[in-house]
Order: structure tokens, then C-alpha cells, then sequence
């Protein structure tokens, strides 16, 4: 339907005027249907309501241009309407649209990681001090809730970071609205930056929410006083770092990848082809020829061995210096950023 | 605030990409109200707009639009106008008023106020009652009202407006341009119309910018262009030749196509020379009448006579016979006839 075909003038009811029915006055099909089935008792003076001119004057729809003396807000404004539309997105209508399946995923993902704050809950209640030890807050425990390789980085966030980042900057590209964005006065630094703190901030509530709420789950169920968490909170804190340090990478190679595509589907999967496949041919060469330097190309594994080193567990990665998986890190989100400042840069108003 | 004369003005503008010179030492000034921007592909008209957006920086040269400097004051202009783009630029998946009201934001609008200009404008345009319909199920034209929808919300000066009709059908088309008239006429707002249907452009606007291969070609009021190259059309029976002999005899200028002859109407009494020469000659005139060029003819006109071996503007008014097709009025900033 064209929006001119809703705005037709509809005509008021027109005036009528009574007609006598004389002889020679032509019998209408409206007259007949009148005369058979009418719910008058017949003694009318035999005149029917016949129109008169046709108003045409008068519709419902008139295109009036309405003026607006409103201030624009500044930069910050501009800015925070780009998170909100992809953060509020999530939960509900009327901003990014996320996909009931990408959003069901993330539903499935929060729960899964809460988790251990399950078990600490229900071993706290039940007393068993067996399933503490088990589930209960220590260094590789909190390690393993952001850096665990099964299930969480081989099945949560990774592909939590692969749904996300797959549209966010390529659905641009494919629809165009990279034009709704630059044509106002958004700039290519500001447009990625919130983007990126968007997507990160989503990870962040699956990922480092989840965390806080293990920590403090531990402090409430166990009674912890304040000598324990002064004693165990840089670990914590080692361990958010070590999220954040997750989350910034995955992000920044998951929207560098996004800003080169047109689509979902080639950022997401090829995400999940760097983080898993580089880490399964890590280890693959680890295993046949006992050389672990391959580690280095992995983003996972040199999260892994940053995260050992500074929240203190057993490291895994004793070959080389921590450092060096560091230096890659700082190589890998370089290289990352540098495409997507790039790559956005290019991105046009008129066509893509 | 003193309102200036022009809303866009631009001196010796030059922007090259490497060897690729895409603006020519481009001067132009555009009135307030509605011009069209003309020019065949390659000529430089998304570079200008892109210029006038303050998106790209110039090689050489400077401009403003709406007073404001396009090389360092591009976020100012931006929230001062509304773009509409050429190509799609809206998300399927979203619901129009929610488009339009996020476009609102993205200028700093708070939320709930642009909600509510996004429902003014949006019923605007024609779609108050489709607002809630998902994009990806509107009709090209529905999707067209939308990024103009966009475009407005804010109630900026000026609307760049890129190929506003492109793809739509006869229905669309015309609400389209009596939508842009409206904005131009009760709503005091100027419009620059970039069109290839020169129908469309003369239909809204009262100003024209020819581009071609970077440089200025022409740019005026179509009416004054178009009133520059007056004829009067006739249509001859018997003695056609003898007519245009006596015609260019009496230092008249003639076109003939075997019996339409047109002849330029430069003086008060062409008419009556026409009907003396007839007279005197003895062929008869079965029809006369007015002729005035659509400004697509002038168009095709122009771009012929630039043709692909004339390098410049400047070789082409330096013709005076030329120059009488493509050019403005003297007084217009054109070339003198």
C-alpha cells in the first residue's frame, strides 16, 4: 500500500432531500429493497432519501508540516543512544532488534554460569563441606568460571561473542543505516566505540555479573567475614581483570571481522574458527612434537596463560613466559583494532 | 540571527582522490528553497554532497552551508539538516516509528520528545497509521516516506534529499514531490534535490546545479533556463521549404524536422513574421504554438553538447551558440549568449 492510498479524502455523509415517487419516477433497485424488506410499516409518503451534490470538502488526513524549536543534546546524548538501542535490545521491543534465538542463547548462557553460584548456594545450605571444596570460591575456581575451556570457552562465550558481534557492525553494511548514523553528527570513533562498549557490556552481564554474584554467593552461604575477602579479593579482582582482558578481545576480533562482511553469518563463524581452531592446532602441536610455542597465534590459550599467571593457579603454559602470550594478546587487539578503525573508515553515506 | 542569502556557498571547492580530480574548483551558491542537483554519473554529486556534509575534507577551496564552515564545523551542519539517502538505509526488522525515533536520538533528541516528533513525522509523510508495521513488510515508497520521516524529525533547515523518487511507482512518486513541496512551501524549509528525473525536479524546485565531470556545467532558475530557449512550434502544410527560406531570410532562427518547424521566440513579434512569411509564400500553418523545453530536453540538450570531447564548462560557453543552450542569463551567473 502506498502512504497515499491510506490518506484518500474520505467524504462526509452526504445531505439528502426527499423525492416524491411520482409515475413516471424510475424504480430503483434501492426503492424495490425498501418497499419489500423495509421496517418502516408502509404509510411513508412514497419518498425515498436521495443524495444531493457530494461534498468533497473535508478529510481526515492533511499534510501539515509541524515545526520543532526543541535543543539538540550534546555528544554524550548522541552516544548513549547508540548503547541504549543495542543494550536495551536484549530485553525488549522497540531498539536493536537481537533475535528471539540469539536472546535465548544468552537467557541459557546466564543460567549455565550461574552455575557454581548454584552449588555454592546449596552447599552452603546443606552444609556439606565435600561439595564446597568442589564448587566453592578458590583460585581455580574462579579461573575456571571465565576461563574454564569446557564448557564455558569451548561452549558459552565464545559463540555468546559470536552472536553478538555477527550483525552489529556488518547489518550496517547490508542495510545501509551506516548512512542514519554518519549522516549525523556521529563520528566513526564514537559510532565504534559504542558499539563495541554495547557488545562488551552484554558479555559483561553474562560473564563478570555472574562472577560477582559466585563471590558473593561464597560470602553469604559461608558466613565470609571481612579477613577472608581481604584475603581472597585481589584474587577476585585478578580474575575480573582477566574477564575484562576476555571479553576486549573477542569483541575487538569479533567486530574487526564484523566491520569486513555484509552478513551474520561470516563474523560469527569465523570467530569461533580463530578462537577454537587456533587453540585444537595449539594443541595439536603440542602433543606431536612437544612444542607449545603454537599457543602464541591462539587467543584463547594466551588468555589462558595471562589469566594463570595473574590469578595465581597452576600454570598450564610452562614452556615460555606469560609475558609473551601478553605481548600477543596486546599484537592480536592491535591488529583487530586497526582493521575495524579502518574498515570503518571507509564505510560510506551515500553507498556502500 | 541574520538569515544569509544562501544556504550553500562554495569557492574554487576541489577534492581530489589521488590523480581523480571528482570536484573542480566548484563555485556555487544556492538560494533558500528548492534546488535540484543535476548530473550524470561521475559528475561529482555524491563527492559534493558528501563535501557539504562536512564528510570528507576538501583537497582545495572552501564552502559553508547555512553559514556554517564544511571543513571544520561538519557535526554542526549535520544536525542542521536532514539527509535522506539515496539506497536503502533502515533496518527491516525495526518498526518505522521506532526507526524514525532512533534516528532522533542519534541527533541528541531526548527519547520520549523524539518519539513524539517521530509520530508527527511520520504522519507527515503519510504513514501515521502503518507506524507500527515492521520496514521489512512496507512497499518501496512506504520505505522512501520513512527515510524522509528520518530526515525530518528534527525539523532541520535544510533536506538533502538523494534521489527521493528512485524505484517508486506513479502513486508514490507524486505524493513524494507534493510531500517535498509542501516541506518547501508551508514549511519554509529549503530542499537540494538530487534527481535523474528531471520531471521530479521541476516539479519541486525552482533552482538547478549542473554538474559534469567535477565543474560547474550550469546552474540558475529552470524557469529562467528554459525561458532562454523559447520557441514556437509549427506545424506546416504545403510550401515548407519555401516558408524556412523566407523565415532565416527574415533573420529568423529555424529548426525544421520535415513539417515541425521551431523557431526561437527572441523577439515580440515573431508571430507575425511567421504569419507574413506564411502569407507571403502561400503555405498554410495548421498549428502554432508555444513551445517550452522540459527541462529533461535541456538536459539532453546540455549533456549533448558537453559530449565526452569537450574537457570543461569553460570550452563549451566560450561558444556563443553553445552557450545559448546550456547557460543561465547573464545576470543568472551564466555565460553571455
Amino acid at each position: 500500500m502506498n502512504p497515499s492510498e491510506e490518506n484518500q479524502p474520505i467524504t462526509e455523509p452526504v445531505a439528502t432531500q426527499s423525492v416524491e415517487y411520482a409515475a413516471e419516477a424510475p424504480v430503483t433497485g434501492k426503492g424495490r429493497l425498501e418497499a419489500a424488506w423495509g421496517s418502516t410499516e408502509g404509510d411513508e409518503d412514497l419518498s425515498v432519501s436521495t443524495p444531493t451534490t457530494p461534498k468533497t470538502d473535508g478529510q481526515i488526513f492533511k499534510q501539515q508540516y509541524k515545526t520543532w524549536n526543541g535543543e539538540l543534546n550534546p555528544r554524550w546524548m548522541r552516544n548513549w543512544a547508540i548503547l541504549r538501542h543495542h543494550l536495551l535490545g536484549v530485553f525488549k521491543k522497540g531498539h536493536r532488534p537481537w533475535g528471539v534465538a540469539i536472546r535465548l542463547y544468552l537467557l541459557v548462557v546466564f543460567i549455565a554460569s550461574m552455575s557454581d553460584v548454584g552449588m555454592t548456594l546449596v552447599s552452603g545450605v546443606i552444609g556439606d563441606s565435600g561439595l564446597h571444596s568442589v564448587w566453592g570460591v578458590s583460585r581455580d575456581n574462579l579461573y575456571g568460571h571465565v576461563l574454564g575451556f569446557f564448557p564455558r570457552n569451548m561452549l558459552y562465550y565464545p559463540v555468546v561473542a559470536a552472536l553478538l558481534v555477527g550483525g552489529v557492525i556488518s547489518e550496517d553494511r547490508q542495510h545501509g543505516t551506516s548512512a542514519l548514523y554518519f549522516s549525523r553528527p556521529i563520528t566513526r570513533f564514537d559510532y565504534v566505540a559504542m558499539k563495541f562498549t554495547s557488545v562488551a557490556m552484554i558479555q559483561g552481564l553474562l560473564i563478570l555479573v555472574t562472577l560477582a554474584l559466585y563471590y558473593f554467593a561464597e560470602i553469604l552461604t559461608m558466613g565470609r567475614g571481612w579477613a577472608w575477602i581481604i584475603d581472597t579479593f585481589p584474587m577476585f579482582l585478578a580474575t575480573v581483570f582477566s574477564a575484562i582482558l576476555l571479553i576486549f578481545t573477542y569483541t575487538s576480533i569479533g567486530l574487526a571481522l564484523s566491520s569486513v562482511s555484509k552478513g551474520k553469518f561470516f563474523p560469527g563463524i569465523a570467530l569461533l574458527a580463530i578462537i577454537l581452531g587456533t587453540k585444537v592446532l595449539a594443541f595439536i602441536v603440542s602433543n606431536l612434537f612437544d612444542r607449545e610455542i603454537l599457543y602464541l597465534i591462539s587467543p584463547y590459550d594466551c588468555l589462558a596463560h595471562v589469566g594463570q599467571a595473574i590469578i595465581g593457579t597452576q600454570p598450564t603454559y610452562d614452556q615460555y613466559s606469560w609475558t609473551w602470550s601478553l605481548a600477543s594478546l596486546a599484537a592480536m587487539n592491535g591488529l583487530a583494532l586497526y582493521v575495524l578503525s579502518t574498515r570503518v573508515s571507509s564505510m560510506e553515506v551515500t553507498r556502500e | 540571527m541574520v538569515k544569509d542569502d544562501f544556504i550553500i556557498k562554495t569557492t574554487n571547492l576541489t577534492k581530489s582522490y589521488g590523480p581523480h580530480v571528482a570536484l573542480n574548483k566548484l563555485n556555487l551558491s544556492v538560494p533558500h528553497g528548492a534546488t535540484g542537483l543535476l548530473g550524470p554519473n561521475g559528475a561529482g554529486k555524491s563527492t559534493f554532497l558528501k563535501t557539504i556534509l562536512g564528510l570528507i575534507q576538501t583537497t582545495e577551496g572552501e564552502g559553508t552551508v547555512l553559514g556554517l564552515d564544511i571543513r571544520t564545523q561538519g557535526d554542526q551542519i549535520r544536525s542542521r539538516i536532514g539527509y535522506m539517502p539515496e539506497y536503502d538505509s533502515l533496518n527491516p526488522d525495526m518498526e518505522a516509528i521506532h526507526q524514525v525515533r532512533y534516528s532522533g536520538e542519534l541527533l541528541g533528541m531526548n527519547p520520549t520528545i523524539a518519539l513524539s516528533r517521530a509520530h508527527e513525522a511520520l504522519q507527515y509523510v503519510g504513514l501515521g497509521e502503518q507506524r507500527y508495521r515492521t520496514i521489512g513488510s512496507y512497499s518501496t515508497g512506504m520505505k522512501q516516506a520513512t527515510k524522509l520521516a528520518c530526515a525530518l524529525i528534527h525539523d532541520p533547515e535544510l533536506i538533502i534529499a538523494d534521489e527521493p523518487s528512485n524505484g517508486l511507482d506513479i502513486t508514490a512518486r507524486n505524493y513524494m514531490i507534493e510531500t517535498l513541496t509542501n516541506t518547501v512551501l508551508t514549511g519554509n524549509r529549503s530542499v537540494l534535490m538530487a534527481s535523474h528525473l528531471m520531471d521530479d525536479v521541476e516539479r519541486v524546485c525552482d533552482n538547478f546545479i549542473l554538474l559534469h565531470k567535477g565543474k560547474l556545467a550550469a546552474q540558475g532558475r529552470i524557469e529562467d533556463l528554459k525561458a532562454f530557449d523559447r520557441e514556437i512550434e509549427i506545424h506546416v502544410w504545403g510550401g515548407a521549404s519555401r516558408l524556412e527560406e523566407a523565415m532565416i531570410a527574415q533573420g529568423l532562427g529555424v529548426r525544421r524536422e520535415g513539417r515541425v518547424m521551431r523557431i526561437l521566440h527572441e523577439q515580440e513579434d515573431t508571430t507575425s513574421i511567421i504569419m507574413r512569411c506564411a502569407a507571403d509564400v502561400g503555405a498554410q500553418i495548421r498549428r502554432m504554438h508555444e513551445y517550452e523545453a522540459s527541462l529533461e530536453d535541456l538536459f539532453l540538450s546540455i549533456m549533448e553538447n558537453l559530449g565526452y570531447d569537450v574537457k570543461s564548462s569553460e570550452d563549451l560557453l566560450a561558444s556563443p551558440v553553445q552557450a545559448r543552450k546550456v547557460d543561465a542569463p547573464e545576470h543568472m551567473g551564466g555565460g553571455s549568449a
